[in-house]
């Protein structure tokens, strides 16, 4: 096998084995042919430097690398960069192709081999293409590319052995009709071939490492931007995948399937919107009720507060001499608050950990049944008038269950702008579930009206906010282009293994972050800094015409979000009284787990604006209400 | 020549100008710009929906303003 020098290879170290990259279309089965062919799972991980999680493992005596869904190699977003890094930095690619949409796909398969790149292409969901009554001449197909081509079932392992006997037989033409266009690059460059036809796409970050290579001394337009063709090179290609569609398939007559009419009732505002908010209702039943309130109430009430913190505890006090200089490590390590031992635990494994398991059980669902992407084209014209496009949905949904959760999957949505737009307002105006209980225990006591005028406020602040950045953040409001997946019915075993991957990347990141929190705002508890905040607070909370008690709550907020809630249970309010705190808190700063997901997830400066930010909602909008309910003297 | 926000679904048509080079780059090389598609559903103030060879492709309401299209006279391929 030929490989292909790459010089920045950062995904393969040099004494590794060899290294095989799994590359295809969004909802091409990969994830599930992954699982099937590897001997073992070795690692997940995030990819160096972003938050998409990659999958690696062994087969055989190489390395096989899962990569993230794409119609092509280019840098068009997070997702396509990644795959694009991983593919220049492969040995091989299994290129695999959905068998029902062979017109779309052979456009990355005909790029991969205009790259140069060992492919051997694995023809998936041979099964729904007999469904669909679409036949493919395999044969021809293999004769056509060049590169062996194995038909497959993932999810039933047919054609997995097969596909596994191939992979030393990865192999590129020696020369596809790219080649022409090479004229136009400089003679002298120094490029592999899969390099070349990057530049010929004008592909952004190929063309500013050959450049710094080339050390381009005139200050003049660089020539490989001008020997940039990427339409004419795209529109060439396109014309072979048809070409070569035109030979190898041939389509029956079949009716449209019912889950392709499923798929268009879930679009249609008149049938959507109802579907939706069944949908809505039942993720909030789930993860808000069933896992946030009945699970997490035993793990955290029963399993962590009667049976581990107990033992804990004892366990320190017994190994810790009680003398003076081991008071302050004790207290770091089980204080009440937030102990790295106790509390911590309790918040990641009792609380986070259901929470994050059910979550990304049901985002696989949905993303599995193809929904997603018809949520986004349902709500794509309310969204777009707060600066956001139907992408955004997914996240504003997540964040009623856990503002947390919530925040991991901003990264799903489009451009650098709209993340920080929906992750401000998740941080602003959403409330988690977690508070929501306690928010409508309190509510109901004081009667429907308080309770519709809390979710006016909570949506006027969502709309004014959503509106204020959509005005002042720089950059225009990205376009829905939304390939639309196919409705099919959710395949369990892909689900499972997702949720697993996805749980224990999130785990593994998430798990440090979280006791460096711990262990700094502990630090802070014991030097009475945040006695100094809650004696600091009083000008405030009498400003909103509360007693100085509500500055405890409000310091209990700056943790945990329900803490806050919880917490004004406690104290005698008027029902106006009462209002005003709970728009407070709800507006108020989001819980220690959020603030660290919004660090991880965006940067420090983005995530202080949202937490300045919040301050500034919560008293500003809760001094409004106080003053118009005239609960300040 | 008319927008794609005015086509009626179930209608067929050429996308004859993309102005957006993202936008008109990705459709490319989703299939889009090859000939024939079918405009599959129109939704109010929202995005249009194009389906070609089973494949579909939802296009933002602004987006789909800008793009100029012609209706097919092509043989159905």
């Amino acid at each position: 096998m030929t490989a292909t020098q790459q010089p920045n290879r950062r995904w393969r170290p040099s004494d590794a084995p060899e290294t095989i990259a799994l590359v295809g279309a969004p909802n091409v089965g990969k994830s599930v042919l992954f699982g099937s062919i590897a001997d073992e799972y070795a690692d997940v991980s995030n990819y160096p430097g972003t938050t998409v999680e990659t999958t690696a493992a062994t087969v055989g005596s190489a390395r096989i690398i899962d990569t993230p869904g794409v119609h092509g190699i280019s840098s068009f977003s997070e997702a396509e960069r990644i795959t694009r890094d991983i593919v220049l930095g492969a040995d091989a690619v299994v290129n695999v192709v959905d068998a029902t949409q062979l017109d779309r796909d052979l456009f990355l398969t005909l790029q991969l081999l205009d790259m140069g790149v060992p492919t051997v292409v694995a023809l998936n969901m041979m099964d729904e293409a007999e469904a669909d009554g679409i036949e493919v001449d395999v044969d021809a197909l293999e004769t056509a590319l060049g590169v062996p081509v194995v038909p497959t079932v993932a999810v039933t392992d047919t054609g997995v052995p097969a596909l596994r006997r191939q992979l030393p037989e990865a192999t590129a033409p020696a020369t596809t009709p790219i080649a022409e266009h090479y004229d136009a690059l400089p003679d002298d460059i120094k490029a592999s071939r899969a390099e070349k036809t990057l530049l010929l796409e004008g592909d952004d970050p190929t063309v500013r490492r050959v450049e710094a290579d080339e050390l381009v001394a005139d200050g003049g337009a660089s020539p490989l931007a001008n020997a940039a063709c990427r339409e004419q090179v795209y529109r060439e290609r396109r014309t072979r995948v048809r070409a070569l569609t035109e030979t190898v398939e041939r389509v029956g007559d079949t009716e449209r399937a019912l889950t392709d009419r499923v798929g268009d009732t879930l679009m249609r505002p008149l049938t959507g919107i109802p579907i939706a908010a069944g949908l809505l209702g039942l993720i909030f039943y789930v993860i808000g009720v069933l896992v946030a309130q009945r699970l997490v109430g035993f793990t955290e009430g029963v399993l962590f507060a009667q049976y581990y913190n107990p033992a804990i505890e004892a366990a320190v006090t017994r190994l810790l001499p009680g003398v003076v200089w081991t008071e302050p490590i004790e207290f770091l390590l089980i204080n009440d608050n937030l102990g790295l031992l106790t509390i911590s635990v309790q918040y990641v494994v009792g609380v986070l950990l259901p929470l994050v398991v059910a979550f990304y059980l049901v985002i696989g669902t949905l993303e599995d049944a193809g929904v997603l992407p018809r949520l986004a084209v349902l709500t794509d014209r309310g969204l777009s008038r707060i600066g956001l496009n139907g992408r955004a949905i997914v996240p504003l949904i997540v964040g009623v269950g856990c503002v947390t959760m919530a925040v991991i999957t901003t990264r799903m949505v489009g451009s650098r702008r709209e993340r920080l737009i929906s992750t401000a307002l998740l941080g602003l105006a959403i409330p988690c579930s977690a508070q929501i209980g306690v928010i409508m225990g309190l509510l109901a006591g004081l009667g429907l009206v308080w309770w519709a005028g809390y979710l006016l406020v909570l949506l006027a602040v969502l709309g004014v906010v959503g509106v204020f950045l959509d005005r002042t953040l720089p950059g225009e409001q990205d376009a829905l282009i939304e390939q639309l997946p196919r409705v099919r019915v959710p395949r369990p075993q892909n689900i499972v293994r997702k949720t697993y991957t996805r749980t224990v990347a999130f785990l593994k990141e998430a798990a440090p972050l979280f006791a460096g929190t711990a262990l700094v705002v502990s630090a802070l508890d014991y030097v009475g800094v945040l006695d100094v905040i809650v004696r600091g607070l009083r000008p405030v909370t009498a400003l909103l015409g509360l007693p100085a008690a509500f500055g405890q709550i409000l310091v209990l907020g700056l943790i945990r979000r329900d803490f806050a809630a919880a917490g004004m249970t406690d104290i005698a309010l008027s029902a106006p009284q009462t209002f005003v705190g709970l728009v407070v808190i709800t507006l108020f700063v989001p819980c220690i787990l959020t603030m660290t997901m919004t660090l991880n997830e965006r940067d420090a400066r983005s995530a202080l604006l949202i937490w300045v930010g919040s301050w500034a909602a919560a008293f500003g909008v809760g001094g409004l209400v106080a003053a118009l309910l005239g609960v300040v003297a | 020549m008319m927008s794609l926000a005015e086509v009626s679904p179930e209608e067929r048509i050429e996308l004859a100008d993309v102005p957006d080079d993202d936008a008109r780059t990705r459709l490319l090389r989703l299939g889009f710009l090859d000939g024939r598609v079918e405009c599959h559903q129109q939704i109010h103030n929202g995005p249009v929906v194009l389906r070609r060879r089973g494949s579909e492709v939802a296009l933002g309401r602004a987006l789909a303003r800008e793009i100029r299209v012609t209706r097919s006279t092509d043989t159905p391929k």
